[in-house]
């Protein structure tokens, strides 16, 4: 194992080029789709410049160009070590929105750890509560309402799991977690839908029957409403509201509570 | 030694501590007694409390676990939270028939073969401390 | 008090805004001390100041700052040990940062840290720093490594019932010996003294000894000769027998009879504290199944200091009435949910059972995706609600390898592999396997796919693709090209059910014509389809798959070939292997093995392929092929092996490591003695006329052999005589065969 060569500090001067040119230079790079080569004239005006008004774009410009290559992990490294430098400065709202980004390019399929859906939230209520008037909000909130779909899908995932296996606590327990935590997802539909095939199966059928029913009017032209109604049916059964139950309530917090 | 297992899931029911809890106790003392139940049918008044206990059995320990024994005991609550009813329900009441395949659709990335492949030793860990010493976190030490 | 603007001064490169974006008090606000305290703080925090003022002047805040110099490079000199890259992890002075004086000493000590760890402990380490042009800074940390701290001896004091050579294969702290730089056992750290103090508890407290303390243990470092001398002063005390045994229980209908058979810690046998573990687990788990989850085990012990024994009482009761609320599962990025969750057997909602946990965990950590699997359990939302946190972490689960192996004996050579494996597919938990082999005259192609829940049953489901190309310049070669379609199911833990369809064609071609009539018959026969089913029944109770110590591995199967293509014939095949531990001080392994077979031949008689062929991997000390029925005497003096109907063998093995070289070189020796017979033939008696050996003519060898399980792969050496042979069988006294992955 060759030993590393010994290197003489004192000749090791840097070479300082002005921090204007490396910007314009870093700026063309980038124009021109060379990433790396932008990458590392951001990194020299941090490095030659540190602290100056350059270094301060030349660091959020950095993240940005982190996150183009996919680099996620610097991207955010990046951006937060700006935010703790200048917190209030103008392009803090665009580097807590890098750091959503770069989390939310990571999320994963819903069989698999859903952590980077939860990073992704979090930085981006960051971008809502911290920036509200900045033109990240918006994207913001499609962001976080897609990561907490998946959120959602994963609960769906397991409660699937456990209602194909016909073990109707593990499964009821998790689609009522989706319809209480994630009412407003697209996944709500299928977890009343499943809440109505699971609690029948179990011989439970006023609370089918007011699963069917929250569905129902909450989304009465949705395939999922037509398969529960129809099983129903095989038992002779309507979608009746049962109004005192848990899902109906739910169901009202859904829609408001005069609609 | 014979092959056969016996699984016993859900809620452990024993049938002196049922006594304890005729109508009109109160929403207290089931919970004392029976626990919290496997799943409750009111969002917030507590309308009725489901215990469910499943007994299955597996012939052959690579065979799927099949379900011979269900119960269902609801216990039903009056507005003021007094135990108006108790009802049983057992394996001939559920119905048996096939789920709906259909899912709603998720993204995210999933895993491809090559990108499996590529990917090499998965993801790195943990926060990579970047020139300033910082951890992602963002403070200096 | 209030500000109306806020003044930065001394800050020469560092922006003022930074430094206002960075203190909480804002001009045209009230604030308080505790807002200055709360501002230096966070100001320090940045850490690129190494003083700060803050003073209130009139309506002016003033904000007075020193500022750090900054640091351009920090490098390393004089390390070869240690790479640069690892030192920059250790180190917390990095380039761009702030260089400061305490900071620095803390990153010298973290080096010398890292040097002792790998047992230099007089390492020394020295700074000196450049200073550039606008107060930045280069750092070097000059390191003088120094050489390796050996550890002289190891010596123990206080103990009669061992002697010194035994407990120091206890201990992990080992002498230095001339492959210490390998296995770095002879590096002396205190914590690592202190797990061999456990150890050496652990060890007395199974053989009896329930009173042994270690009196004390230290190491003294020898300037002159850079050497540790370890003493380790115990006081072993007296040696306990278990007296009375008995299981009681407060629980109703919990019979304790059946119970009383599970206990490993028998009255009068020697006290051992992990029998009285392994009872606990053992009733623990009977309990849980037999559907008390709740009840908890704990074990009650009282001394009788006069005839010196202890008696035990496992008292059975009712735990806490737990449920499992959920069972969260984080970290997998690559395998899937289900593949974890269905290696649990009980699920959310279920009475909280930590046998089954338990058993979850050694399930998940033998499917071999994950680098570690840690199961938790947090509180739940209600109290008697529990959540069961499983962490894992993927590993890669892809394997490219090549190996390369050489073995002895007519059919043997050099032989190279490659082959792709991915035991996690897509995290999906399927196995799948492409390699490719090759001999100096045979190469061979394969595709595995398994998936372990075949269609929701614990089924190991799979196919097997193989191509096989063997052309032997002597005699006759082959093209085979086959498929297996295998199942295997689990009937209890250790009984595991197999069945597989095999479709094979072979096509042979013999140009020599000094092949005895049987294989011409054969080889004028091609192209030979086989189409056979192979059920199989499976007993493994190996306590270790690589050196087994204890436990049976048996295996009894059958081959029916007929359901069309060529071969019609029943295969019965059966093998037992036990394996005992004879001594645990000399760690002597005793094995014995047996095995047999016998094939019946459908419709017309059978080809020379297709009967069992025997030679020296059954009974050491014969070349392949090399005992049982022979041809007719060919031009060349020879006679072709033909193979036979049945076969019995017999052998036993002891084992042990190689007495003068240290354990942990994994070297150990073998005697040994095999005997085993193959005879009968099925084949067209007008091919066999002239032929020997059909008769039930028992052989035997003895021998010894040397095995290494070396960094390189394991190797065997074999060296055996046979003592009983007929004048026509084949010899092959020595055998060796070595075969490694990397």
């Amino acid at each position: 194992c060759q030993t590393e060569p010994d290197i003489d500090i004192t000749a090791l001067a840097s070479d300082i080029d002005p921090p204007d040119v490396l910007y314009n230079q870093g700026l063309a790079n980038l124009q021109g789709g060379r990433l790396t080569e932008a990458a590392r004239k951001f990194e020299a005006i941090d490095r030659q410049h540190p602290y100056s008004e350059f270094a301060r774009r030349a660091l959020v410009m950095n993240a940005f160009v982190k996150y183009r290559q996919g680099d996620y992990d610097e991207a955010v490294n990046g951006a937060s070590r700006y935010l703790s430098l200048y917190p209030g400065d103008q392009d803090a709202a665009y580097a807590q929105y890098i750091i959503g980004l770069s989390y939310f390019r990571q999320i994963r399929d819903v069989t698999q750890d859903q952590r980077d859906s939860a990073r992704a939230i979090q930085a981006m209520q960051a971008v809502v509560d911290r920036y509200p008037d900045s033109e990240y909000v918006e994207d913001a909130q499609a962001k976080i309402r897609f990561a907490r779909d998946q959120l959602a899908g994963k609960e769906m995932q397991v409660g699937r799991y456990y209602l194909e296996r016909r073990e109707y606590v593990a499964a009821i327990n998790r689609f009522r977690n989706v319809v209480e935590r994630y009412p407003n997802t697209r996944q709500v539909e299928e977890a009343l839908a499943r809440l109505v095939e699971a609690n029948y199966a179990l011989g439970l059928t006023d609370e089918a029957q007011t699963a069917a029913a929250v569905l129902g009017h909450n989304y009465p032209d949705s395939q999922w409403y037509a398969d529960s109604y129809a099983l129903l049916q095989t038992g002779g059964l309507q979608p009746r509201e049962n109004t005192g139950s848990w899902i109906s309530r739910a169901g009202a917090a859904l829609i408001g509570p005069d609609a | 030694c014979s092959t056969s297992e016996v699984l016993k899931q859900g809620y452990v029911l024993d049938e002196d501590t049922l006594a304890l809890v005729p109508v009109g106790s109160s929403r207290e003392q089931v919970l004392l007694s029976l626990g919290t139940p496997s799943t409750t049918a009111t969002f917030d008044n507590d309308e009725v409390f489901y215990y469910i206990s499943q007994t299955r059995s597996r012939p052959v320990a690579f065979m799927k676990p099949r379900l011979v024994d269900q119960r269902v005991l609801a216990v039903y609550f009056s507005s003021e939270g007094m135990v108006r009813q108790i009802a049983n329900y057992t394996l001939q009441d559920g119905r048996v028939f096939d789920l709906i395949s259909r899912t709603t659709p998720t993204g995210g990335r999933d895993l491809t073969f090559l990108g499996q492949l590529l990917a090499g030793p998965g993801e790195g860990g943990g926060a990579v401390p970047n020139p300033f010493g910082q951890t992602s976190d963002g403070n200096p030490y | 008090a209030v500000v109306n603007s806020i003044q930065v001064q001394g800050n020469s490169r560092i922006d003022a805004e930074t430094v206002r974006g960075n203190i909480t008090i804002r001009p045209g606000q009230d604030f308080t001390n505790a807002d200055i305290d709360e501002s230096v703080r966070r100001l320090f925090a940045t850490g690129l100041f190494s003083d700060i003022r803050i003073a209130q002047q009139g309506g002016a805040l003033v904000v007075t700052v020193s500022e750090n110099q900054i640091l351009n490079q920090v490098v390393f000199n004089g390390n070869s040990r240690i790479r640069d890259r690892q030192l920059e992890g250790i180190v917390q002075t990095k380039p761009l940062g702030p260089y400061s004086e305490p900071l620095v000493q803390a990153d010298i000590q973290a080096i010398r840290d890292a040097y002792a760890a790998i047992g230099r402990n007089d390492a020394t380490v020295t700074t000196n720093t450049v200073t550039l042009a606008d107060g930045r800074i280069n750092l070097a940390f000059e390191v003088n490594e120094g050489d390796r701290t050996r550890i002289s001896t190891v010596n123990f004091v206080g103990n009669q019932a061992f002697n010194d050579g035994r407990l120091r294969e206890v201990i992990t702290t080992k002498r230095s010996n001339f492959l210490s730089f390998l296995t770095r056992r002879d590096v002396y750290a205190e914590d690592k003294l202190r797990a061999d103090e456990e150890l050496l508890r652990r060890f007395y407290y199974n053989r009896g000894y329930a009173d042994f303390q270690v009196v004390s243990s230290f190491a003294e470092l020898d300037p002159a000769t850079n050497e540790y001398t370890v003493t380790i002063t115990v006081q072993e005390g007296e040696r306990y027998n278990f007296g009375a045994v008995n299981v009681e229980s407060s629980v109703a209908d919990v019979n304790t009879e059946e119970l009383q058979a599970l206990v490993q810690s028998r009255s009068g046998a020697t006290y051992s504290a992990e029998d009285v573990e392994d009872t606990i687990v053992a009733i623990s788990e009977r309990v849980a199944d037999s559907g008390f989850p709740f009840a908890q085990v704990t074990p009650r012990g009282d001394r009788d200091f006069a005839n010196r024994t202890i008696s035990v009482s496992y008292l059975i009761d009712q735990g806490p009435r737990a449920y499992v609320e959920r069972i969260e599962i984080r970290g997998n990025t690559r395998t899937r949910d289900y593949v974890i969750r269905r290696e649990f057997d009980l699920s959310e909602g279920d009475a909280f059972n930590q046998a089954m946990v338990r058993r979850a965990r050694e399930r998940l950590q033998r499917l071999g995706y994950f680098g570690s699997v840690e199961i938790s359990t947090a509180p739940g939302s209600q109290p008697d609600r529990i959540i069961i946190i499983v962490d894992v972490q993927d590993q890669p689960t892809g394997e490219f390898s090549i190996g390369a192996g050489y073995s002895t004996g007519s059919d043997g050579g050099a032989s190279i592999e490659a082959s792709v494996t991915e035991r996690n597919f897509l995290g999906r938990g399927q196995f799948i396997r492409v390699a490719a082999g090759g001999g100096e005259n045979s190469r061979s192609y394969r595709v595995s796919f398994t998936e372990p829940y075949f269609l929701g049953y614990r089924l190991a489901a799979g196919f097997d693709v193989f191509r096989v190309e063997d052309d032997r310049p002597d005699n006759y070669s082959y093209e085979q090209t086959g498929v297996t379609l295998r199942v295997a199911a689990p009937i209890t833990n250790n009984l595991t059910a197999g069945l597989a369809y095999n479709f094979s064609e072979t096509r042979y071609t013999g140009t020599d014509s000094s092949l005895s009539l049987a294989y011409q018959q054969g080889i004028a026969s091609s192209p030979w389809i086989k189409s056979s089913i192979s059920p199989t029944l499976t007993f493994n109770t190996l306590d270790d798959r690589q050196l087994p110590r204890d436990g049976i591995f048996a295996e009894a199967g059958m081959e029916v070939a007929g359901l069309g293509g060529d071969a019609e014939f029943i295969k019965f095949t059966g093998r037992a292997n036990y394996f005992q531990l004879l001594s645990e001080s000399q760690d002597i392994i005793g094995s014995v093995a047996v095995g047999a077979g016998h094939m019946v031949s459908l419709g017309d008689n059978a080809r020379v392929f297709d009967q069992f062929l025997q030679g020296g991997e059954t009974i050491r000390g014969f070349d392949a092929r090399g005992f049982g029925p022979r041809s007719e005497l060919l031009a060349d003096g020879d006679r072709d092996a033909l193979g036979g109907t049945t076969y019995f063998n017999a052998s036993a093995e002891a084992s042990m490591p190689m007495p003068v070289v240290p354990r942990d070189f994994g070297l150990r020796v073998a005697a040994f003695a095999d005997a085993g017979t193959l005879y009968g033939t099925d084949l067209d008696p007008s091919v066999t006329v002239g032929g020997v050996g059909f008769d039930q003519t028992w052989r035997a060898s003895v021998g010894a052999s040397l095995i290494w399980a070396s960094p390189f792969g394991p190797l065997r050496l074999d060296y055996a005589v046979p003592v009983a042979k007929e004048e026509f069988d084949d010899v092959q006294e020595f055998r060796f065969g070595a075969s490694s992955r990397f």
